[in-house]
């Protein structure tokens, strides 16, 4: 049974479905199609398909990036309470995102420049590259992979890593189930070589480092905070 | 960094059996347009950042919920955000003029149209919002994109309430039927 603002003719719960999805509804009636969707399989479907119609309108909005903090605002609400060593690493990923300044794109893009002339001669494998970075807007590690030689990373701003834990390397290609652990980087030093034979680099893959208690994770994917990530994209020849 | 809607998917699914990562990954990829839809509609960053919050915590608790088979992963994601931020500006008193000279001007100066048309998805309804008057057209943008009220268009476009309300459920079924004729 429907309730009084729901209509059941078809002309009419489409426009009150178009109106829904459109945000013309004012709160009371917006309201009620939000409460009869459960139970409403007519309006349910008028609405996804109103949804699919308008879509390409949200490209009107601009892109904008998010302020600092607000990633780990939605974490300090699905975490659950918070092992003894979590909350100093999350205030040194916050502070990770500070240290980082506006004018690191030139040292990353220099720093990608000196990583890619050190690579051996010979006939070349297909070569990846990506930046991870701790926020959007913060450039950490400069990484460089192909199947032969595995994945190199080069530390843009190297940060201390927090008390009580280590930082774990993943790969997740397109396809992927989950994550492959593709081993731990060093407390201390700013460049790394990783054996990628559990996950051969491929275009798209992402690359991860998680906070992970010592020894990593226990069940074989990122359980602490994925602090930073980037994307593998292949360098054309 | 931008995900494919396969990617986003499965990441949804992994955020649902409990996977904090795949959470993160999807914020990585898709944060700065969520954001920049809800601060489209509040322009005010702080408002359209708790939005942002309240989505993405709504997103872990509802990714069971996500089934690929009935829709796009971007579209859900975009439809929670959208829905969140259409609720603040209600709060906020929407359905009352607004004082603020202002609202929604950058929006009027060109046709904002014009912009989705090249995008493969953009093409149909592009198509068929060209086919509207443009006066329908351009309530229905500022209803969807800006989050206006009918009380706000009708101010915005200076005409009766009663017109806009009357636009916007016209421009709604011609849409329907050209996007379903073309389809």
């Amino acid at each position: 049974m429907s309730p009084p603002d729901i209509p059941s003719a078809p002309e009419e719960l489409e426009a009150l479905a178009g109106e829904y999805v459109l945000g013309t509804l004012d709160a009371r009636l917006a309201e009620a199609v939000r409460a009869a969707l459960p139970a409403n399989a007519p309006l349910r479907e008028a609405v996804a398909a109103w949804e699919r119609r308008l879509d390409p309108l949200t490209r009107l909005a601009p892109p904008a990036d998010p302020p600092a903090g607000a990633w780990e605002a939605i974490l300090a609400r699905i975490a659950p309470a918070p092992a003894p060593v979590a909350s100093p690493a999350r205030r040194r990923a916050a502070g990770w995102q500070h240290l980082f300044g506006a004018g690191l794109a030139g040292a990353v893009v220099a720093g990608l420049a000196v990583f890619l002339a050190v690579r051996p001669a010979g006939p070349p494998p297909e070569r990846y590259v990506a930046v991870m970075q701790s926020d959007r807007a913060a450039p950490a590690w400069v990484v460089e992979a192909d199947r032969e030689s595995g994945i190199r990373l080069a530390a843009v701003n190297r940060q201390a890593v927090p008390e009580g834990r280590v930082m774990q390397l993943w790969g997740l290609a397109p396809g992927d189930r989950g994550p492959t652990s593709l081993g731990f980087v060093p407390a201390d030093g700013s460049r790394f070589s990783f054996d990628a034979r559990a996950r051969p680099p491929v275009d798209g893959m992402l690359v991860e480092i998680s906070l992970e208690p010592p020894g990593g994770s226990p069940i074989g994917r990122p359980t602490g905070p994925v602090v930073f990530i980037g994307r593998l994209e292949r360098v054309a020849r | 960094m931008q995900a494919e809607e396969a990617e986003l998917s499965a990441w949804i699914s992994q955020a649902g059996g409990g996977d904090q990562g795949a959470l993160r990954r999807i914020y990585v990829a898709e944060s700065a347009r969520l954001f920049g839809i809800a601060l489209k509609i509040l322009r005010e960053r702080a408002a359209a950042q708790d939005v942002l919050q309240d989505a993405f915590v709504a997103v872990w608790q509802r990714a069971r919920q996500f089934d690929p088979a009935r829709g796009s992963a971007r579209i859900w994601l975009a439809a929670i955000v959208r829905h969140r931020a259409l609720d603040v500006a209600r709060s906020r008193g929407r359905e009352t003029l607004s004082d603020d000279p202002g609202l929604g001007d950058e929006v009027v100066t060109d046709d904002p149209v014009e912009r989705i048309a090249a995008a493969a998805d953009g093409a149909r309804l592009h198509g068929c919002l060209k086919g509207l008057e443009e006066k329908n057209r351009r309530s229905i943008v500022l209803a969807f994109v800006d989050g206006m009220s009918h009380a706000q268009v009708a101010e915005k476009l200076d005409v009766p309430l009663g017109t806009v309300k009357a636009w916007i459920r016209r421009g709604l079924l011609s849409l329907r039927s050209c996007m379903e004729g073309t389809a």
